[in-house]
């Protein structure tokens, strides 16, 4: 293959990187947590409020987190971005989130104005962890059907996250777990770091959830 | 010796480039033989060193080295990339991960960065993983040998922990794997690199194989890497 040369224009002198304008968030968690159904039950949400905002999302094996969003007709397909893990969930938004980073930076090209960038983790375990590099806050969500003692674990998503979200209210009963007693343990756990209990099917909390994002990053009283 | 650091730090797989994330065929390869281990990976890197990262990535690298930040001359190599890269998931997955690797270098303020990424941004290059790491390596001041020599140490790494990551082999035998390919390395950097006076760029490769076995691999319904 050849090609030729066609101008001699040196590039500029280095400057600064280009400034982020949207708040980016993380939410991550356990496989099957409910953050998929989250994200599905908050886009909504996010646009009663008029927050402009977009998705990306880091499938483990598939696009399928991605596919559900695009398909689900709650959002503008070209506002769902999909970030292959290379088997390594936690890689992509701890370790070497650059690919997450440019993905929220190619939808902040296309969308001027997006205030706020949700990235949801592919389903990780308990040490699962977001970079600074890439978000401002994060949320991790575990569910009641994973077992009252993930909150006792305290691994270090459950400690770290910025939001802690207990979902699957409804199957406390059914599953053998004391929901109270599950919500303390956490919030034991995590002292003054709060700790919000969902119920993703019905949208029971997901206001509260929302709240608690417009506070932190979007500046809403 | 600070050269020599900063070859070491671009060379480390802690460097966030977003490269983790493409087994550059690996996958495909594993997928269409349940047999694929320890020595389908040793024929299979040798090959992609020898086919595809001599005569394509090593020379672009290198010809982006010398360009010193010609924004003409990086748009004509990367446009000759383009098109030495058949296979779409190929020719996409170099141009994702130098664009992950502008997004981090230009997050550190490595002079340059941000603004060839606004070049990218522009249009006015396509960002091609080889173009972007010779245009950035000079401006780290990594001599023109020491980039090539990472990239081929990184080519060649990037196959064999894709091959870990997937389970087709063991970590013992990645590396034995990749000691394997070392001498290869060595031998291929000392290929000459063509520079025909009429300034045009001469790139030379064919992988078949690997790059059909990508391009299945695209369209199933699990994979773990990009491509």
């Amino acid at each position: 293959m050849t090609a030729h040369t066609h101008s001699h224009t040196h590039l500029p002198a280095a400057s600064d990187p280009a400034p982020v304008t949207a708040a980016r968030i993380g939410i991550g968690g356990p496989v099957g947590s409910g953050k998929t159904a989250l994200i599905e039950r908050l886009i909504p949400v996010l646009q009663a409020r008029g927050i402009d905002f977009a998705v990306v999302t880091n499938d483990l094996v598939t696009k399928e987190d991605a596919e559900r969003l695009r398909r689900s007709g709650l959002i503008d397909p070209a506002r769902v971005e999909a970030v292959e893990a290379g088997a390594c969930p936690h890689t992509v938004i701890r370790e070497d989130p650059t690919l997450n980073i440019a993905a929220g930076d190619d939808l902040e090209a296309r969308f001027p104005g997006l205030q706020l960038i949700v990235f949801e983790s592919g389903g990780d375990n308990l040490a699962s962890t977001f970079s600074l590099d890439l978000v401002d806050w994060w949320i991790f969500v575990i569910d009641v059907a994973g077992g009252d003692d993930i909150p006792r674990k305290r691994g270090p998503g459950v400690l770290r996250c910025d939001l802690l979200v207990v979902n699957k209210t409804d199957l406390a009963p059914h599953v053998g777990v004391d929901l109270d007693g599950m919500l303390a343990e956490a919030r034991r756990a995590r002292g003054e770091k709060p700790v919000i209990a969902t119920n993703a099917r019905t949208g029971a909390g997901v206001e509260a959830v929302a709240d608690a994002i417009a506070r932190a990053v979007l500046f809403a009283p | 010796m600070l050269a020599d650091l900063i070859a070491l730090q671009q060379a480390d797989a802690a460097f966030p480039s977003g490269s983790f994330a493409f087994s550059n065929g690996v996958e495909g390869l594993a997928a269409a033989d349940p047999g694929f281990g320890e020595a389908a990976l040793a024929r299979s890197v040798a090959a992609a060193l020898a086919f595809r990262w001599a005569g394509t990535d090593r020379v672009a690298l290198i010809l982006a080295h010398r360009a010193d930040g010609d924004a003409g001359r990086l748009a004509a190599i990367d446009a000759a990339v383009e098109a030495a890269s058949m296979a779409e998931p190929m020719r996409t997955g170099s141009r994702r991960n130098g664009a992950s690797l502008l997004a981090a270098h230009a997050r550190l303020g490595t002079p340059g960065a941000a603004d060839l990424r606004r070049v990218v941004r522009e249009g006015g290059l396509l960002g091609h993983l080889p173009t972007v790491q010779g245009a950035l390596w000079r401006a780290l001041g990594l001599p023109e040998r020491s980039a090539a020599l990472v990239s081929g140490y990184q080519f060649a790494s990037g196959l064999t922990s894709a091959a870990v990551r997937l389970g087709a082999v063991g970590a013992i035998e990645a590396q034995r794997v990749l000691s394997g390919a070392l001498p290869l390395i060595a031998e291929h950097l000392e290929r000459p690199v063509p520079e025909p006076e009429d300034g045009a760029i001469v790139l030379t490769g064919l992988t078949p194989f690997i790059e059909i076995a990508a391009m299945r691999q695209a369209q199933a319904e699990l994979r773990l890497f990009a491509n």
